[in-house]
């Protein structure tokens, strides 16, 4: 397919397809559902070379988008979880007043459609986060929600039988542990704080960041051990 | 109106969530620009909200069975339509025009 | 009970016992079905933002809402509830969605 692009002028970025590209983050992906038989790309297309022929949005515009969204990964998020594990006063700003304390400490310009809220782990809950009615998710700090944060299934069920869910991760929360799910119907968006694990004395912050995934950061897992 | 609408589905039974993943095809991420830019803020074209909006008020079966880009795709067509950036012959056209080259190219 | 839609800068307190409302959703609903009727208790009070119902027409979306965060008991959600029943459920809920309870525990 990714040869056929007749005018269109962006094969520097038809890296999903090119299986002999070596490219940093994105490994081959399967390009069974980008065939041009289908209506949604074609739709896709038709709407994208469109935008850019009026100068409503150019290629270049768009490209710098994909980039910029590829540029954010749950390694974001683990550093700040890391942060708060080893800086109390950190950990207390972060609380309080998530958004500016992450912009302020990591130098960054994260924005919100409302606001960050920051949901600790405790011996006593649980926190694991949900979107039952879109898919609200704080790509900004986690990249990319994965298809099951989206799915029919975890949307429906989270909320009802969060336990049963969580245990299709591998996540058994005790039951005298509160599993306190956040269902994000308004704009706010969530960043679990996950619990940090034990054996993790004297790690270096960049260690420790290792250990937290982006599923610890929704809820559905907790931190790696070491 | 209904109490309900198709994506208020929280506490609806449903099965094992399925924890495959890939990482965006360049369809998908191209999907996700285009929404983005569109509802960022210097175009302004259309809320986020009104894509939801828009989403809603598709069939419960295609809600449920329609892919989640498709679905973004096609509210974002349905609201640069709404918007007047597009006109919906226009899109569909050139939609015919690039699945009969593609068809060609193809064979 | 009647009816109380605090201004921007008039919101309820935390820890207030409240009821989400039984009302038609809007075309454009941030109120998921599961919660109406049911008892829960603010936990957070974010700020006043704009109506995402009318944002969702292109509307200015005024005048703002306040918006809460609410913990329900998924006890007093669910019938059957099969968790612990120390689980809980939170969501954001905007005040013309919302009844304080005045004297009841939540």
């Amino acid at each position: 397919m990714s040869s056929n692009h007749g005018h269109h002028h962006d094969h520097d970025h038809d890296h999903d397809h090119a299986h002999g590209h070596d490219h940093p983050h994105s490994p081959p992906a399967p390009d069974d559902d980008d065939g041009y038989d289908r209506y949604e790309v074609l739709l896709q297309t038709a709407i994208r070379e469109l935008l850019d022929e009026k100068g409503i949005i150019t290629a270049a515009e768009l490209h710098a988008q994909i980039d910029k969204q590829d540029s954010l990964t749950p390694a974001i998020g683990g550093k700040i979880v890391a942060k708060a594990w080893l800086d109390p006063v950190f950990k207390k700003q972060l609380l309080s007043a998530p958004l500016k304390t992450i912009n302020q400490h990591f130098e960054l310009d994260i924005t919100t459609p409302l606001e960050l809220v920051v949901l600790e782990n405790t011996p006593q809950v649980h926190n694991v986060v949900v979107c039952t009615l879109c898919s609200c998710y704080p790509r900004m700090l986690l990249g990319i929600p994965p298809a099951w944060y989206k799915s029919i299934d975890y949307r429906s069920r989270v909320v009802v039988e969060p336990r049963k869910v969580l245990a299709e991760f591998g996540t058994d929360i005790p039951d005298d542990v509160e599993v306190r799910v956040s269902d994000s119907t308004a704009d706010l968006r969530f960043l679990v704080l996950p619990n940090r694990p034990s054996g993790t004395q004297g790690m270096t912050e960049a260690q420790l960041a290792g250990l937290v995934t982006r599923d610890s950061m929704i809820g559905t897992s907790l931190a790696l051990q070491p | 109106m209904t109490e309900r609408k198709v994506n208020d589905i929280g506490g609806l039974p449903a099965g094992p969530v399925c924890q495959d993943e890939h990482p965006n095809t360049l369809h998908e991420k191209r999907v996700d620009a285009l929404l983005r830019i569109l509802s960022g803020s210097t175009l302004k074209a259309f809320t986020v909200d009104a894509m939801r909006r828009t989403i809603e008020s598709n069939t419960e079966d295609d809600y449920r069975n329609l892919g989640y880009y498709d679905k973004w795709i096609r509210a974002v067509r349905d609201l640069v339509v709404e918007q007047q950036i597009l006109s919906r012959a226009e899109i569909e056209a050139r939609v015919e025009l690039l699945r009969s080259k593609h068809k060609k190219v193809a064979a | 009970m009647t009816a109380f839609t605090p201004r921007p800068g008039q919101a309820l307190p935390v820890g207030a016992p409240v009821r989400v409302r039984q009302q038609p959703p809007e075309p454009h609903c941030r109120t998921p079905f599961y919660l109406r009727g049911i008892k829960g208790e603010i936990t957070d009070v974010m700020g006043c933002f704009r109506d995402p119902s009318l944002l969702a027409f292109h509307k200015p979306g005024l005048p703002m809402r306040v918006l809460y965060r609410v913990r329900f008991k998924q006890a007093d959600v669910w019938p059957n509830y099969s968790g612990s029943p120390k689980d809980t459920v939170v969501a954001d809920i905007y005040d013309h969605w919302i009844e304080p309870l005045a004297g009841e525990k939540a």
